[in-house]
C-alpha cells in the first residue's frame, strides 16, 4: 500500500514537471548538418533556409502559441560524429531535426531517430538508403539519387551523346549511388562506357587517372561525389591538356567549384533541384533572404524551409508535438509549399521532385542547359 | 610506341608525386635518425607551410605585385621562416619536456600536438578550401598521334626542387661542422655531447630544417594543387612516413628513393589497375618491405642511422 502511494506520487510528481516543461519551453527543432568542414558551406544552405523559415513562422505567431527555436549541431559530414549527434539531440530531449546533410551522416542518424520517435526531415541527403528501411518518422524534402541519375543519364544520351564515356566516383554511399544510377540508365540508352572508377576523397592528385582518360580518348566524364575533388579533377585536366566534357550532381554545384578550378569550371554540367527562387509564387520569401543579404538560390535553401514549414503545419494541424501525430498528417495530407506540391509516399520520400541540368560558369553562375 | 608514352606519362606523373613525399618524408627520417621518435606534427608543418605560402602569394597580389618569380620567392621565403619557426616551437614545448622518458609519452605528445595545430589553423583560417590560380600554367607537350604527353612547368619545377634541396641537404651533413654534429648525436647522443656538442641545439636545427623543407613542399604542392585545408596534413604526414619507411627510416637518401618508389607506384597502379587500388598497392609495398627488410631499403639495420 505504502508502496504504490509513493509510485503514485512519483507519477504525479513526474507529470507535473513534465507539464510545466512543455508549458514554458519553446519547441526546439535540431538543426544538424556540417557546421565545419570541407562540405560547411552546404551546412550553411540548409541552416539559411530554416532559420528562415523558424523568423517567419514566429513572426506570425509561432506554433498553437508557442514559439520555434533552432539550435545548430555539427556533424562535419563525418558519420561518426552524426550518431554522436544523434544521440545528443536525443539527450537534449528535442524531437524535431531538420538535417542531416550528407547521406552517409544521416543513414546511422535516421536510426537512432527512429528508434527514439524523434521526426526527421532531410533537407539534402538523396541516398535512397535512407529511406529504405521504411521508418515512418522520416521524411525528405528533396529528390532521390534514383531520381537525379536518370536525368544526367538521359541528358548525357540524348544531348551530349559522347563516344566514349568516363563515370567516376569517391567511393561515398552518395557519390558512388548516384554515379551507378547514371551508368546503368546511359548504358540502356547505348552509350559506350569505358570507365567506371572509384577515387579517394581528400585525395589532391589526380594526374594517373586523367592520363588514363586521355588514352581512353574519354569525351565525357560523369563524376558522383563533391565539388573539392571535382574541382581539382578539373583544374589538372586543363593542366594536362584534356578537355572533356565533365558533369557532376548538385554535390558539385556550389561557387567554391569556381574558385578551385577557375576558368576549367566554366561550361560543367551540373544537376541540380529545379531553381526554387526563379518560382513567381516565392518572390515573397526571395525578397526576404535578400533583405538579410543571403542567397535563396543555394539547391537545399528551400528544401530545408520547406522541411520547417511542413513539422509547423503538422504540429498546428494536430495541435501536438507527438512527432508520431505529426508524422502520421505529413504522410496522409498534400501541401503547398515553396518546393511545390509535397505528397509523401509511405516510405517518406517525395512523390514528386523535378532535377534540372544546368550548365555552370566561372563567376559561379548557372544558366539552364538546353 | 603509345603504350611507351603512356607509360612515360605516368612515370612523370608518379615522378611528381614521389618528389613531395619525398620532400616531406626528410622531417620524419631526420628527426629519427637523432632522437628516435616520430614526429606525427610533421604533416601539419607542411600543412601550415602552405597556408602560409597563400597567405603571402595573395597579399602580395593584393598589393598590386604580379611579378611572378618575386611572388614565389617571397612566398618560399617566409613560409620557410615560419613553418620552422612552428617546428621549432614544438619541439621545444612538446617534445623536449619528455624526452628522457619512455617513447611511448614522446609519440602521444606528437599526436597531441597534431591535432592542436590541425585545430588551430581550423580557426585562423575556416575549414574550408582556399583556392589560389595557377602561377605558371603551361607546359610541354611531346608525343605521338596517340597520345600526346604532358609535362608541365610545375611538374619540372617540383622535381627539380626537390633534387637540389636534397643535394643541399646532404653537403649539410657530410661537409657542414653542424652537420657533423648531427651524424655524431645521431650515433651516440650521450657521447656527444660529453665531447662538448650541444645536442640540444643540434636536435633543435633537426627540427627546423625539417619545418624548412615541409614548407618548400607546401609552397610547391598548393601551387601545383592550387587549393589548401586544414586536413591535408594528415594524409601526406602519412604518405611521407609510409616513403620514408620504406627507404629505411633514418636515411636521407633513403627518404628520397622510398618517395620516388611510392609515387610511381600509385602513378602506374592508378594509371594500368584502377585509382581504386591505389593505396593498396602503396600500403602493400610497405607491408612487403616491412616483412623482408623491415630496415628498408637503404637503412642499416640499428647501425649507423643517418
Amino acid at each position: 500500500m505504502k508502496n504504490t502511494i509513493r509510485k503514485s506520487f512519483l507519477v504525479l510528481a513526474v507529470g507535473a514537471g513534465m507539464s510545466s516543461l512543455t508549458a514554458q519551453a519553446d519547441i526546439t527543432i535540431g538543426l544538424a548538418g556540417p557546421v565545419t568542414g570541407p562540405l560547411a558551406q552546404y551546412g550553411d544552405m540548409q541552416f539559411t533556409g530554416a532559420e528562415m523559415a523558424i523568423e517567419r513562422i514566429n513572426e506570425q505567431g509561432g506554433v498553437n502559441g508557442e514559439q520555434l527555436k533552432g539550435v545548430k549541431y555539427d556533424d562535419a559530414c563525418d558519420p561518426k560524429q552524426a550518431v554522436a549527434v544523434a544521440n545528443q539531440i536525443v539527450n537534449d530531449g528535442v524531437q524535431f531535426v531538420v538535417g542531416h546533410l550528407c547521406s552517409s551522416a544521416t543513414q546511422p542518424a535516421s536510426d537512432i531517430y527512429a528508434e527514439e520517435g524523434i521526426l526527421l526531415i532531410t533537407a539534402a541527403s538523396t541516398s535512397p538508403a535512407i529511406t529504405e528501411a521504411g521508418y515512418e518518422t522520416v521524411f525528405r524534402t528533396i529528390g532521390l539519387d534514383s531520381m537525379q541519375g536518370p536525368v544526367a543519364g538521359q541528358y548525357v544520351a540524348e544531348q551530349a551523346k559522347p563516344e566514349n564515356m568516363a563515370i567516376i566516383h569517391d567511393k561515398q554511399q552518395y557519390g558512388e549511388g548516384i554515379a551507378s544510377g547514371v551508368r546503368d540508365t546511359v548504358e540502356e540508352a547505348g552509350v559506350n562506357v569505358v570507365l567506371f572508377e572509384g577515387i579517394t576523397a581528400g585525395d589532391k592528385d589526380f594526374s594517373s587517372l586523367i592520363s588514363k582518360l586521355k588514352r581512353e580518348n574519354v569525351d565525357f566524364v560523369y563524376y558522383g561525389g563533391y565539388h573539392p575533388e571535382l574541382g581539382l579533377l578539373l583544374r589538372q585536366s586543363r593542366e594536362l591538356g584534356f578537355d572533356a566534357q565533365f558533369m557532376g550532381p548538385e554535390g558539385v554545384g556550389n561557387p567554391d567549384i569556381s574558385k578551385i578550378a577557375g576558368e576549367a569550371s566554366e561550361g560543367l554540367l551540373v544537376t541540380l533541384p529545379q531553381a526554387f527562387e526563379t518560382d513567381p509564387d516565392n518572390a515573397d520569401l526571395v525578397k526576404a533572404f535578400e533583405s538579410k543579404n543571403q542567397d535563396p538560390s543555394g539547391p537545399f535553401v528551400m528544401p530545408a524551409y520547406t522541411a520547417v514549414y511542413l513539422m509547423a503545419e503538422g504540429m498546428k494541424e494536430t495541435e501536438s508535438t507527438d512527432p508520431y501525430e505529426v508524422a502520421d498528417y505529413l504522410h496522409e495530407n498534400t501541401f503547398d509549399t515553396p518546393i511545390g506540391e509535397v505528397k509523401y509516399d509511405e516510405k517518406g520520400d517525395l512523390e514528386e521532385f523535378n532535377f534540372v541540368v544546368y550548365n555552370w560558369h566561372a563567376d559561379g553562375t548557372k544558366t539552364e542547359a538546353k | 610506341m603509345d603504350e611507351l608514352l603512356y607509360f612515360l606519362q605516368q612515370t612523370i606523373n608518379g615522378l611528381t608525386i614521389g618528389s613531395t613525399y619525398a620532400l616531406i618524408a626528410i622531417g620524419y627520417t631526420m628527426v629519427y635518425g637523432i632522437i628516435g621518435m616520430i614526429n606525427f606534427a610533421h604533416g601539419e608543418i607542411y600543412m601550415i607551410g602552405t597556408y602560409i605560402a597563400f597567405i603571402v602569394i595573395t597579399g602580395l597580389a593584393m598589393m598590386g605585385i604580379d611579378n611572378t618569380l618575386f611572388l614565389i620567392v617571397a612566398a618560399l621565403l617566409v613560409s620557410m621562416i615560419v613553418a620552422s619557426a612552428h617546428g621549432f616551437a614544438v619541439e621545444r614545448v612538446a617534445y623536449r619536456p619528455v624526452r628522457g622518458s619512455k617513447r611511448l609519452i614522446a609519440l602521444i605528445s606528437a599526436i597531441g600536438m597534431s591535432i592542436f595545430l590541425q585545430n588551430y589553423m581550423r580557426l585562423a583560417q575556416g575549414s574550408r578550401d582556399k583556392a589560389i590560380p595557377n602561377l605558371l600554367p603551361g607546359g610541354w607537350e611531346f608525343g605521338g598521334e596517340g597520345f600526346v604527353v604532358n609535362l608541365s612547368y610545375m611538374q619540372v619545377i617540383i622535381f627539380v626542387v626537390t633534387l637540389l634541396s636534397m643535394g643541399a641537404l646532404a653537403l649539410f651533413i657530410s661537409r657542414s661542422r653542424l652537420g657533423r654534429a648531427c651524424r655524431a648525436c645521431s650515433q651516440d647522443r650521450g657521447m656527444a655531447n660529453l665531447l662538448g656538442i650541444n645536442t640540444d641545439l643540434v636536435i633543435s636545427m633537426t627540427f627546423v630544417i625539417g619545418a624548412a623543407l615541409a614548407a618548400v613542399a607546401g609552397l610547391l604542392l598548393g601551387m601545383y594543387y592550387g587549393v589548401v585545408n586544414p586536413y591535408i596534413g594528415f594524409l601526406a604526414g602519412l604518405k611521407a612516413f609510409t616513403a620514408a619507411v620504406l627507404g629505411g627510416i633514418g636515411s636521407i637518401p633513403g627518404a628520397m628513393l622510398g618517395g620516388l618508389i611510392l609515387g610511381i607506384a600509385e602513378a602506374l597502379t592508378g594509371g594500368y589497375l584502377s585509382s581504386e587500388y591505389k593505396d593498396v598497392v602503396a600500403f602493400g609495398l610497405l607491408i612487403l618491405i616491412l616483412l623482408f627488410r623491415p630496415w628498408g631499403i637503404l637503412g642499416k639495420p640499428e647501425v649507423e642511422k643517418i
